[in-house]
């Protein structure tokens, strides 16, 4: 088969955003940005168009040519003039439709490396995380955006399919064709009116439809929740009032298509009517054959699945392009880029040892950890949690300064930054998989991940590494999730690593014995651990207690 | 939760056609007689649409014989336009009444459905996990929803005009009705190799699809995960080998369109050939005329044109189908059996009463074993043991969630339970606490709040009670989200309250604010505390130590201290941990 797609996926680059670009701008930029794709697709499409057109045509000359005469041999001709024309007409739709699919195919992941490159994955610092909506901007925006591509192909084919009908007309009696030329662009104007009225409200009905299913997930997602406090048919009502106004939305929509339906319907009908009485009038009065009012009748047959697609397709999916190409570019404007503050002086930036000295300064304490240290911080939660971001994005314009070997933080690039230090945040996240998956994700070499497992007292997730931990980790406990967690932290081997409260949910067994391996899987590399456990805190170098802001060693 | 042996067997059922077509005939009743008047509107404004066709022949017929005038002109686009204008509005009328029956008959199943969801064994959603039970509630229905405006008008406007036109066809002339047939067998095999061949491939798919948004989310929710460890390029990578999936896979299903519409297309050639060669037959005997010719030739055009649009919808019909099978088999799994034994009454002197108690998950092995338990009317009872031991299960069982296998739970008429599971809904904060007491005044909620200790959230947060929480609103710490529980809580006043792990995602100052929230939260009532932190344990009348399934040790803090066992070593081990850190 042509244009089969590879298996593996090819190498885009990113959309370009510029920063006055307007949503219309960037479709266009979008649709125009495959030519050697789309530019083969369009002219197989008006073949197929005007092929489609051509067949009551052809239809029409053979009733006029062989069933009019009763001549054998014109029956024969035109039944092989009308199975050349569907053999044409077959291929080039069945390319087109391959290479149309192919180009939106392109488009969406084209998008979606923008996307992930920019929001979903930044490199380097960013204004703020990315929030739930990047997921459906990254589906549904996406996909929508990328299916105005077949703008710039099917509806340049229809057109130049209503050219040809207009011409055939015109070949056949002028006026007629002079009338039809004149009469499509107000039928499709009027079709285009009827029909936005009822896609603006299907947009509308969508956002119902979205919240209330919306809901329904949220419900779902807190079973646990409502099934705590028995609050099932509380939950239910609510729910049932959100349906209902759902319902009401979508039964005002399906009044709307209604509408249109009718409209539409007419215009078509009306404008039929009113072509064929005109090409009946022309032959009462002998300007027009038989053959010629038939293969009129036939041309206007064709002209109404095309104008009907411009109004009701290619003019809503445009409009719907326009409102996800908004969306995209608000996503793609939300995040900052990298921007490196250069060192001081315009020498080359001092160089930074394999493992770095870290200072930490915050509120007037120092927290400091030395090559090879394990350093305990026991702070309030919302200083804890401030450390830990400004230790996972130190460009994030916190208050809380971070340098590395005497070096501000955020003048290292943040690949450099990256590979010196890990933060292992509180709030776990574990991706689908098993659980050997998640530990060797980050993980550099295979001997530190069983001394990283044994540290994390994982013997029991260590006997099945390949169980998978469902979405989120739901398949464990939450102790086993913080401890598949902190293994996978250890199991990184970082030069500098940041712990955030490992084992709240850990029993108090378990969390001893933690505390016990900690030290030595972390020998020879810095380890900052911000911990409210006195057992984790217990087996630290020293303990900076940001709650008394004093520092002060631990006898040993 | 001991849950790590979920597999495939465990999923929700999926529901079959005869169950589905059951159930969706239940569940019209009401609009049984739109559907009644949908059925009679269609037929004739499909018969109206066959009038200008025939308009169309009659006026050729007579141009040829010579016979027409400008009468008859007019009289053809008159007949054209008034019918074109009735059979479109009649349609249109059609399609409105069956679309809404469907919105109508969908929106019932999404509400039982949910329904149902929130009162399935809660046994059965863990071991399916619950992710499924989500895409159920919000994927499926969205799939039904959206598939309406698609198939509705095609399906309804094909039935008919199938049934009509070859009807017409059939009354015009008998001979071109019959071409049809002959053709019929090739629209046949077309649709058996598309059914035969479409499914798998839209499967694949879809699955495609949902594991790319699967990894986009994930990456998404991990996004401080993904920094921290620096796994940007990596997850950059994966996401986009999930997106280029979906391209391989969608452009199979393209092919499987392409190839569908090229065995349509030689359905319609050889339909149209098959006219020709009639009415050239025909003509010749003299039983038609051209206009006859013409006429069918444009029945078969019309035909056609909502036959080739219906192949093109089943594959969105066939996944909506899907959806609902999968919808349906949730509303007919059976509910939750909560009546073991009468509720123990108010005032007896142990409120929760366990009696040689047995607990598995399925076919799992034991999680519980030869469980007895007495707990005294407003004691607070802790227990305590290493992950794995049963405690969760435990509780559960106590609760009410889990029925045990073997032995008996008594327990008091109205319990709750919070787990360190957090959810805020979306919605106002007001929203979130009268979902558990609807009729609780701004005042009362007021009072909880402050006995929770989150007097303050209320000042923290802009608009008060009316703040908008939870997924999109205004984001709430761990902390908060369980202070919100404990309100909740409070407001429901049951007599007997579970906390597990309630209080264990909170750090180190906020432990202290929590534990004291708790122990608000409980005043006044039986409790049973699933606990960490020993501190929290020690304060409890009882502590109950679980190892494998099995209670181990039960008294005071002080008893278990004297006896020496699993207890006193665990408070030693804690005792220790707590001099290091702190002078």
């Amino acid at each position: 088969m042509l244009w089969q797609a590879p298996a593996e996926p090819p190498d885009v680059w990113p959309f370009e955003v510029r920063a006055g670009d307007s949503s219309g701008r960037f479709v266009a930029r979008v649709i125009f940005s495959l030519p050697r794709v789309t530019i083969p697709a369009m002219l197989l499409a008006v073949v197929w168009q005007v092929g489609e057109s051509a067949v009551p045509v052809v239809m029409g000359v053979a009733i006029d040519r062989a069933l009019a005469t009763g001549d054998a041999g014109q029956l024969v001709m035109w039944i092989g003039v009308l199975v050349a024309l569907y053999v044409a007409l077959t291929a080039a739709a069945r390319l087109t439709n391959r290479l149309n699919a192919y180009a939106i195919q392109l488009l969406q992941h084209r998008l979606r490396a923008t996307l992930s490159t920019r929001v979903l994955h930044p490199g380097g610092g960013l204004a703020r995380a990315p929030d739930g909506e990047v997921v459906s901007v990254m589906t549904n925006d996406v996909a929508r955006l990328a299916n105005a591509g077949l703008l710039v192909v099917l509806p340049i084919a229809r057109i130049a399919a209503i050219g040809f009908i207009a011409a055939s007309l015109l070949v056949t009696h002028w006026p007629l064709g002079v009338a039809v030329l004149l009469g499509t662009p107000a039928a499709v104007w009027l079709m285009g009116v009827l029909s936005e009225r009822l896609s603006r409200d299907t947009r509308e009905y969508q956002g119902l439809l979205a919240g209330t299913v919306g809901r329904a997930a949220d419900l779902v997602a807190g079973y646990r929740v409502i099934k705590g406090v028995r609050a099932e048919a509380e939950a239910t009502r609510r729910y049932r009032q959100a349906s209902r106004e759902t319902l009401v939305g979508a039964q005002r929509n399906v009044g709307l298509l209604g509408r249109f339906l009718v409209g539409s319907g007419i215009v078509n009908g009306v404008f039929v009517a009113a072509v064929t009485g005109l090409a009946g009038w022309f032959t009462v009065n002998g300007q027009l054959s038989i053959g010629g009012l038939i293969t009129a009748v036939g041309l206007t047959q064709a002209l109404m699945p095309q104008m009907q697609s411009i109004a009701s397709a290619s003019i809503p999916n445009l409009a719907s392009a326009r409102a996800s190409a908004a969306r995209i570019l608000d996503a793609l404007r939300n995040t900052g880029t990298e921007t490196v503050t250069p060192a001081p002086g315009d020498g080359t930036p001092p160089e930074v040892t394999p493992v770095p000295v870290l200072d930490v300064s915050v509120s007037g304490a120092l927290i400091r950890v030395r090559p090879g240290e394990l350093v305990g911080v026991r702070a309030d939660d919302r200083t804890a949690t401030r450390i830990a971001d400004a230790l996972l994005n130190p460009r994030a314009g916190n208050d809380i300064e971070v340098r590395l070997d005497e070096r501000p933080a955020h003048q290292l690039t943040s690949a450099e930054y990256r590979s010196l230090v890990t933060v292992a945040p509180h709030r776990v996240t574990l991706f689908s998989g098993t659980v050997r998956d998640n530990l060797a994700l980050p993980a550099r070499a295979p001997e530190p991940l069983e001394a990283a497992v044994r540290a994390a007292a994982g013997e029991d997730f260590a006997a099945d590494p390949d169980v998978p931990v469902g979405e989120g980790g739901n398949r464990l406990s939450g102790g086993q999730r913080q401890r598949v967690a902190l293994a996978r932290a250890l199991a990184a081997d970082a030069p500098l690593l940041v712990l955030h409260d490992p084992t709240t949910a850990v029993d108090s067994v378990t969390e001893q014995k933690i505390a016990e391996r900690l030290r030595g899987v972390r020998a020879s590399r810095s380890t900052l651990l911000i911990a409210s456990s006195p057992a984790l805190l217990g087996c630290c170098d020293h303990i900076v207690d940001l709650l008394a802001v004093l520092e002060r060693p631990v006898a040993s | 939760m001991t849950g790590t042996s979920a597999v495939a067997e465990d999923a929700l059922p999926v529901a079959d056609g005869r169950e589905t077509a059951r159930e969706v005939w239940r569940l019209s009743r009401g609009h049984r007689l739109r559907l009644a008047v949908v059925g009679v509107l269609g037929i004739v404004s499909t018969t109206v649409d066959l009038i200008p066709p025939v308009a169309i022949g009659f006026l050729i017929d007579r141009a040829q014989a010579g016979t027409a005038g400008l009468g008859t002109v007019l009289t053809v686009t008159a007949v054209m336009t008034f019918s074109a204008v009735l059979g479109t509005a009649g349609t249109a009328v059609t399609i409105v009444l069956a679309t809404r029956a469907y919105h109508a008959v969908l929106a019932a199943l999404r509400e039982e459905l949910v329904a149902r969801a929130l009162t399935l064994p809660q046994h059965a959603v863990e071991r399916a996990g619950a992710g499924d039970l989500i895409s159920r509630s919000s994927d499926d229905v969205t799939a039904v929803a959206d598939a309406a405006p698609a198939v509705i008008p095609v399906v309804t406007v094909t039935a008919f005009t199938i049934t009509v036109s070859l009807g017409g066809l059939a009354a015009l002339d008998r001979p071109y009705a019959a071409a049809l047939a002959v053709v019929l067998p090739v629209y046949v095999f077309a649709m058996r190799w598309y059914l035969r061949t479409g499914p798998p491939v839209y499967r694949a798919e879809r699955a495609a699809m949902s594991a790319r948004a699967q990894q986009i989310v994930e990456s998404q929710r991990g996004h401080a995960t993904v920094l921290g460890f620096g796994l940007g390029e990596q997850r950059h990578r994966t996401v986009m080998t999930a997106s280029w999936a979906v391209a391989v896979q969608t452009l199979r299903a393209r092919t499987v369109q392409s190839m569908l519409n090229a065995r349509l297309n030689l359905g319609e050639c050889l339909s149209l050939a098959a006219v020709l060669v009639v009415g050239f037959v025909l003509i010749d005997h003299g039983t038609s005329t051209v206009g006859g010719a013409t006429t069918a030739m444009l029945l078969v055009l019309r035909l056609l044109s909502p036959v080739n649009q219906l192949m093109f919808v089943i594959d969105t019909l066939q996944s909506a189908l899907a959806s609902l099978n999968r919808m349906i088999g949730v509303t007919t799994m059976p509910v939750a059996d909560t009546a073991d034994e009468p509720p123990t009454p108010r005032g007896t002197a142990h409120a929760v009463r366990l009696r040689g108690v047995a607990f598995g998950y399925g076919t799992g092995p034991r999680v519980l074993e030869d469980i007895t338990l007495d707990i005294p009317t407003g004691q607070r009872i802790a227990v305590v043991g290493a992950s794995g031991a049963g405690k969760t299960t435990l509780a559960s069982v106590i609760a009410g969630i889990h029925p045990p296998d073997t032995g008996t739970v008594a327990r008091p008429g109205s319990t709750a339970v919070i787990t360190q599971e957090i959810h805020v809904f979306a919605g106002t904060l007001r929203d979130n606490l009268t979902l558990a007491a609807p009729d609780a005044t701004d005042d009362q909620l007021r009072a909880a709040l402050d006995t929770t200790g989150a007097a303050e959230l209320l000042d923290l947060l802009p608009d008060g009670l009316d703040t908008m929480v939870g997924v999109g609103g205004h984001p709430l710490t761990d902390a908060q989200a369980q202070q919100l529980a404990l309100a909740r809580l409070l407001l429901t006043d049951p007599d007997l309250a579970i906390l597990d792990e309630a209080t264990a995602e909170a750090g180190s100052t906020q432990s202290g604010l929590l534990d004291r929230a708790a122990d608000a939260a409980l005043a006044g009532r039986t409790g049973l505390v699933i606990a960490h932190r020993l501190t929290q344990a020690a304060a409890c009348d009882r502590i109950v130590v679980m190892e494998h399934g099995r209670i181990t040790e039960n008294g005071t803090h002080a008893d278990l201290i004297a006896a020496g066992g699993v207890y006193a070593r665990l408070w030693s081990a804690w005792e220790a941990g707590q001099g290091a850190g702190v002078v």
